[in-house]
């Protein structure tokens, strides 16, 4: 009995050790798939540790890349920027159909190298109403800093008689949907200038700030334009058609914080071309023109005003007049400090040896920031002369504008 | 005796030729004046633009634009792009 008992006992330790060997080299085998993962998953979390802090370095050498390159950039003396203005227009004239009357697009090149030298271009792209696109060089101009009161201008500029045309006909700028009357191309104030200027700003004297703009240029033309109005074509030209060049300037001081004074004057000839038979020629005669300007900003006000003269000689080989081409505008407005709308009133008068008109209008502006700009205003136009022409049509307009 | 003092001449404005031109580069900038000259120049003609709406390299090119069109000295275009510089806070700091 007791050999049995031993047997069974002896057997079951034997069974239990083989099943405990069994079950042991099982359990090894699990440890050791676990251990396997686990040396996966170890190796696979190195790898993405590694990967990961390959990441961050790059991260961390393009963030300092791109600051050096920042900085170097900020540094740079030569560069260049592309800003301007934009607009779009409506109109509603009387007896006609209101329409969508202008687009318009004027980008600006500026190019810089230091303190030394600065370039600036302007193109105006305009949609016309056949559908087509008129461009034109509005200013090209590089300017060498002399000194510090001193540079020296060279190409097409716009004319520095007058503020209006060089300074505030940019319609972000302009406070009103249309030019004074007279301001515009053809009219009493020369546009722009081909040639050479000296200009910049003075040291104080008696804590009155001054500058200055002296040029010599192209002379412009006279004669019967398409329209059959009869101008004076003061845009910047690349030939002086033979005639002596215009010579030029203004001088202008700041008297109080806000206020400029400027006059200007200019002399010179113009050439006009006369056709006999198959001759066309150019005949000359004397021109001058003369500017006084005020501009002052103070308490939300903003007052305007100039004056500009076109004077014409005679010349008895011309079957044309000579004359006086006189436009003078003045303008009031008023920005409120609370909410961003700005009324504008405007009179401006327009004279020439054919026409004498004159024109009231009364613009109200909002401005969804300083160079963002909705305007409406009605305009109330008079012609003395009342040729039958439509000169009389008072008009609405509006104008969206912005400044880039 | 007269070539030579035409020489002088030549010489004598040669250099001081070159030290205006040196001079455009060598302008320190006082952002309190520049101020000055922002708040009495700029709204003559438009409205004020904040320094915010421009980066610092656009303010840079503008105020050289500035110089020519307002009738600016070099320094007082120096110091309008400092006060303005200064004035930009970290959030429009680009």
């Amino acid at each position: 009995m007791k050999g049995i008992i031993a047997g069974i006992a002896l057997g079951s330790v034997v069974v239990s050790t083989l099943l405990a060997e069994q079950h042991n080299v099982s359990d090894v085998k699990e440890l050791r798939q676990e251990v396997d993962e686990l040396k996966g998953m170890i190796s696979e979390l190195q790898r993405q540790q590694e990967s990961t802090v390959y990441t961050e370095d790059s991260d961390t050498d393009i963030f300092i890349e791109s600051k050096i390159r920042s900085e170097l950039e900020s540094n740079a003396k030569s560069g260049f920027l592309l800003t301007g203005y934009a607009s779009f227009d409506w109109v509603d004239k009387q007896g006609e159909d209101n329409e969508f009357s202008g687009v318009k697009f004027a980008p600006i090149f500026h190019y810089q190298y230091g303190n030394l030298f600065q370039f600036e271009g302007e193109l105006e792209f305009k949609a016309t109403e056949d559908g087509e696109v008129e461009t034109e060089l509005e200013y090209a101009a590089g300017t060498l800093f002399l000194n510090d009161y001193m540079g020296i201008q060279m190409g097409k500029f716009l004319s520095p008689l007058g503020q209006y045309v060089q300074n505030v006909h940019p319609a972000w700028i302009n406070k009103l949907p249309s030019n004074p009357i007279g301001f515009g191309h053809d009219g009493a104030a020369p546009t722009s200038n081909v040639g050479i200027a000296l200009r910049g700003g003075l040291p104080k004297v008696i804590d009155i700030r001054s500058n200055y703009v002296m040029f010599v240029s192209n002379a412009p033309t006279f004669g019967i334009a398409d329209d059959g109005d009869v101008v004076i074509d003061a845009s910047g030209k690349t030939t002086s058609s033979d005639v002596s060049k215009t010579f030029g300037g203004r001088f202008a001081i700041n008297p109080v914080p806000g206020m400029e004074i400027g006059a200007s004057a200019a002399i010179g000839e113009v050439a006009e071309e006369i056709t006999v038979g198959a001759d066309t020629s150019n005949i000359v005669r004397d021109y001058e023109v003369y500017g006084f300007d005020v501009m002052y900003n103070v308490n939300g006000f903003d007052f305007k005003g100039e004056l500009i003269q076109q004077d014409i000689g005679e010349n008895s080989a011309s079957t044309l007049e000579g004359g006086k081409w006189r436009a003078w505008y003045t303008q009031v407005s008023y920005q409120f400090s609370s909410f961003k709308v700005e009324p504008v009133l405007r009179y401006s008068d327009y004279h020439n040896p054919e026409k004498e008109r004159n024109q009231w209008a009364l613009g109200l502006n909002y401005l969804f920031a300083n160079n963002v700009i909705a305007k409406l205003a009605y305009e109330y136009n008079t012609d003395e002369n009342d040729d039958a022409s439509n000169a009389n049509d008072n008009r609405v307009l509006a104008q969206f504008a912005f400044g880039f | 005796m007269k070539n030579l003092l035409k020489c002088k001449m030549l010489s004598l404005l040669f250099i001081m030729g070159l030290s205006t031109l040196t001079m455009a580069d060598e302008i320190k900038a006082d952002s309190v004046n520049g101020a000055q000259v922002w708040s009495d120049t700029c709204m003559r003609c438009h409205n004020l633009r904040e320094p915010a709406d421009l980066s610092k390299r656009a303010w840079k090119y503008s105020m050289q634009h500035m110089r020519v069109r307002a009738g600016l000295t070099g320094k007082e275009t120096q110091d309008v792009l400092a006060f303005i510089l200064k004035s930009k806070t970290k959030e429009d700091s680009q």
